[in-house]
């Protein structure tokens, strides 16, 4: 997995590429959400619109994120979700738990002030 | 390409970009659809993944085997720990609402929906799970 943020204003945009799974891909993305949520930031999205594939361990790795910015009182967002990535949410039934977004400036906008 | 290829890693997560690259190789040119590709790759993370994790217990000189087979329309996938295995209807059900937040629990789940069989059997060296893939898509959901 490649992992890129950019700042959209008060939102960081975390943009993950390639295929997701576990290992040093979760150590990546943890790390670079701490740095976030150091720096103050409360308004997450991650964008999985460049995603090839993503495994159990994946979808942990976005769990585990959105419990950590919400612990920090904040909200995180999926956006770009792809065909085969809703299919597992599906599967998992954990459409229930995140917000997805067809892109990422929805995601952006969907943000409560 | 061989009919059958084999491979053989040590228990590091590190692995799995190597596991994933020679199966993506060796399927080249059979009749799967890229969505069939994916879910094998997928699935095989997966077992790569409970291999090293739960049944060589992250002992990095335990290795895990994965051989690839061409069958009867589709291929089969063998993934042999040295773990003791362990009672697929023991484990719980991660759609359960109280599992729902886990950060784990979702793998085999998975692979049962993505795979066409999935079989888990004690074999002398350690604990070995099967795969089943067929080219043409069966509607077992
Ligand atoms: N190769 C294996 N050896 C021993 N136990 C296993 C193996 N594969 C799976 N398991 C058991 O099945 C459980 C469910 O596996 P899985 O659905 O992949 O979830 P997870 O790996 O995230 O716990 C594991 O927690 C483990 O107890
Ligand atoms: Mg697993």
């Amino acid at each position: 997995m490649k992992l890129k943020s950019e700042r959209h204003g008060s939102v960081v945009v975390m943009g993950m590429k390639g295929k997701v799974m576990g290992g040093p891909d979760a150590t990546v993305f943890r790390d670079e959400l701490k740095n976030h949520l150091d720096d103050g930031i409360r308004k997450v999205v991650i964008d999985l619109g460049r995603v090839d594939w993503m495994n159990s361990s994946g979808l942990g790795i976005l769990i585990g994120g959105l419990t950590t910015v919400k612990n920090a009182g904040g909200e995180m967002k999926l956006a770009r979700t792809t065909d085969k990535i809703q299919s597992l949410l599906m599967i998992t039934k954990l459409v229930q738990v995140f917000s997805t977004y067809e892109t990422v400036e929805a995601a952006i906008a969907a943000f409560s002030e | 390409m061989s009919d059958e290829g084999k491979l053989i890693v040590p228990s590091d997560l590190a692995k799995l970009e190597e596991v994933d690259g020679f199966a993506e190789n060796w399927m080249n040119g059979m009749p799967f659809t890229k969505d069939q590709r994916d879910d094998i790759a997928i699935s095989l993370s997966e077992v790569v993944t409970n291999a090293i994790e739960h049944g060589n217990a992250g002992i990095v000189d335990k290795m895990v085997t994965v051989v690839l087979l061409r069958i009867e329309g589709g291929i089969r996938i063998e993934v042999t720990d040295q773990g003791g295995g362990f009672n697929p209807a023991l484990v719980a059900d991660p759609t359960d609402p109280e599992n729902l937040l886990s950060e784990s629990g979702r793998g085999l789940l998975i692979v049962h929906h993505l795979m066409d069989e999935v079989d888990v059997e004690p074999v002398s060296t350690g604990t070995r799970i099967s795969l089943v893939k067929r080219f043409t898509a069966s509607n077992t959901g």
